[in-house]
């Protein structure tokens, strides 16, 4: 997956490879356990991450975050 | 406290008392002094005074002045807003406010007005019963007003030796427990207090060369800092440092031994609550067990984590609200009271993981921020570090850090090494937000915890 258009996409490959799973994901890849692989207190440190990053996230939007997608769609630019 | 001035201006009333910035005062001026504050509020029928006077040294005078009057006094924190100074008045009961602020209040009266020469008698000075009042908790929430006699807190200085030539620093306020501390040595002591224009370590740290410090006691933040600023100069010629109001990390006790090699190094732990404190002298942190349960007037010991103490020094009780003025009661000084200050035992010492409002709840795992503040701060070119939790969407709190990086430090690789220190934490104990700020919020020389 390559969206370079969205400024989230860069902040999660770069998580990802600082607590080592860096993996290939696409929009449907789930955060947590088959997916990501992402453990719950890893996504807290994402969603703090991505709050300092872009000044706001999906989490404490109170979107129900579960995938990679949603995080994504968060920040896509309008259409 | 009067007694304690007259007794050091009858042995020698030239010895200067306290020296500030731009003017000092001899221990036959402080004594004159106070006894002019005296008699202006007594001919003004003043029973009760709220000090909020930026200017220390008249700060001092004032309550000393309070104390020779029998007045109920307290002093208050410089940064309180007109309407806090208002309102701890209020709290006292109807108390009259010494100040040099613009306040516009019926109970105002001038600090000039209260300091000027006047004929009216002065009186006997107050023997006992007389009140003090300290504020606590004037950083987050509602102050409240702990009462004391003057009799019971200087229970403790009873013990100390005429050292006419020590210099203490002042960087405490006056309104804290501390800088009543320091006080009341000082003038028992019959030595002299020395109080700079600003309590900021870097400021007043570099006072201490000039004026030939001696003795000074001050928070661990306080000389952490002091440290930074005096470094690359000669150390001054400390004979004494002590700590206090903080958790003492074991990194910056070395420090201080290896800046400071020919001073003793002591901490001190107590609350204004307790009216006391106990000393630790042995440079190493915590406290030791044997020493919870060494002296008569107050002791500790740990129930559950956390330390519980009882004290014959104790205040008299919190005045909440005017409506009781003359009604409290006098706690029960046998009483076993919680302190809020979270501790394990290891080996034969008690060490301090934080205050039990700054656990922080990491998705119901309980995590205590002392341990990885003094984990972080012993990382190379970390200056200085506050950890505290951080409201988070996922698991309601994680564990957030701070960090000041020391000059000539790469942040990114500090953060990395702060990272890699932490590694081994249980997971919710690990840092999950870690900043680079300029400078931590401090509050009377002290780090401002809690949430960030």
């Amino acid at each position: 997956m390559s969206n370079s258009q969205n400024p989230a996409e860069e902040t999660i490959r770069g998580f990802l490879a600082r607590i080592g799973k860096d993996a290939e994901f696409d929009a449907s890849t789930s955060l947590y356990g088959d997916g990501l692989g992402l453990d719950s207190l890893e996504v807290a440190e994402l969603s703090v991450l991505l709050e300092d990053t872009h000044g706001r996230d999906p989490f404490s939007a109170g979107l129900d975050v579960t995938t990679v997608g949603q995080v994504l769609d968060f920040y896509a630019p309008a259409a | 406290m009067i007694g304690l001035v007259e007794r050091s201006a009858e042995r020698d009333p030239d010895r200067p008392a306290i020296v500030g910035e731009s003017r000092s005062l001899t221990y036959g001026e402080l004594l004159a002094g106070a006894r002019t504050v005296a008699a202006q509020l007594r001919a003004r029928g003043a029973e009760r005074v709220a000090i909020a006077e930026h200017d220390p040294i008249s700060t001092i005078v004032i309550l000393t002045g309070c104390a020779h009057a029998g007045l109920e006094a307290c002093v208050l924190p410089t940064a309180a807003t007109d309407e806090t100074v208002v309102s701890i008045a209020d709290q006292i009961g109807d108390a009259v406010i010494v100040t040099s602020r613009p306040l516009r209040h019926p109970r105002v009266l001038a600090t000039a007005e209260v300091l000027a020469p006047t004929d009216e008698p002065a009186g006997e000075a107050a023997t006992d019963g007389v009140v003090l009042v300290l504020t606590t908790g004037t950083t987050s929430g509602r102050p409240r007003a702990a009462r004391h006699l003057w009799s019971r807190v200087l229970i403790p200085h009873q013990e100390t030796r005429p050292t006419p030539d020590h210099r203490w620093l002042l960087v405490y306020g006056l309104n804290q427990f501390g800088g009543l501390q320091v006080l009341l040595h000082v003038f028992v002591a019959g030595a002299t207090v020395y109080v700079p224009d600003s309590f900021q370590p870097r400021h007043a740290g570099r006072l201490l060369s000039p004026w030939g410090i001696t003795h000074v006691s001050a928070t661990p933040t306080f000389w952490r800092f002091a440290l930074a600023e005096l470094s690359g100069s000669a150390p001054p010629p400390l004979a004494q440092v002590t700590l206090g109001g903080e958790a003492v990390p074991a990194a910056l006790l070395a420090d201080l031994r290896a800046r400071f090699p020919d001073a003793k190094i002591s901490q001190i732990y107590g609350a204004t609550e307790y009216g006391g404190n106990i000393t630790v002298r042995d440079g190493l942190p915590g406290i030791p067990l044997d020493l919870l349960t060494a002296h008569d007037r107050i002791q500790f010991e740990v129930r559950d984590g956390e330390l519980w103490v009882r004290s014959k020094t104790a205040m008299l009780g919190y005045r909440d609200d005017a409506a009781n003025v003359g009604q409290e009661q006098d706690l029960d000084r046998s009483e076993w009271r919680p302190t809020g200050d979270l501790v394990e035992i290891v080996g034969d010492r008690v060490q301090f993981r934080g205050r039990a409002s700054e656990v922080i709840n990491v998705g119901g795992v309980k995590v205590h921020p002392a341990p990885i503040e003094e984990r972080i701060g012993s990382v190379d070119g970390v200056f200085v570090v506050r950890v505290g939790s951080r409201s988070n969407a996922v698991v309601g709190s994680i564990v957030a850090a701070e960090l000041v990086i020391e000059p000539g430090h790469d942040p990114e690789a500090v953060v990395a090494a702060v990272r890699a220190a932490c590694e081994d934490l249980p997971p919710a104990a690990r840092p999950r937000s870690i900043k680079v700020v300029d400078e931590l919020p401090t509050t009377g020389n002290k780090i401002a915890r809690g949430a960030l």
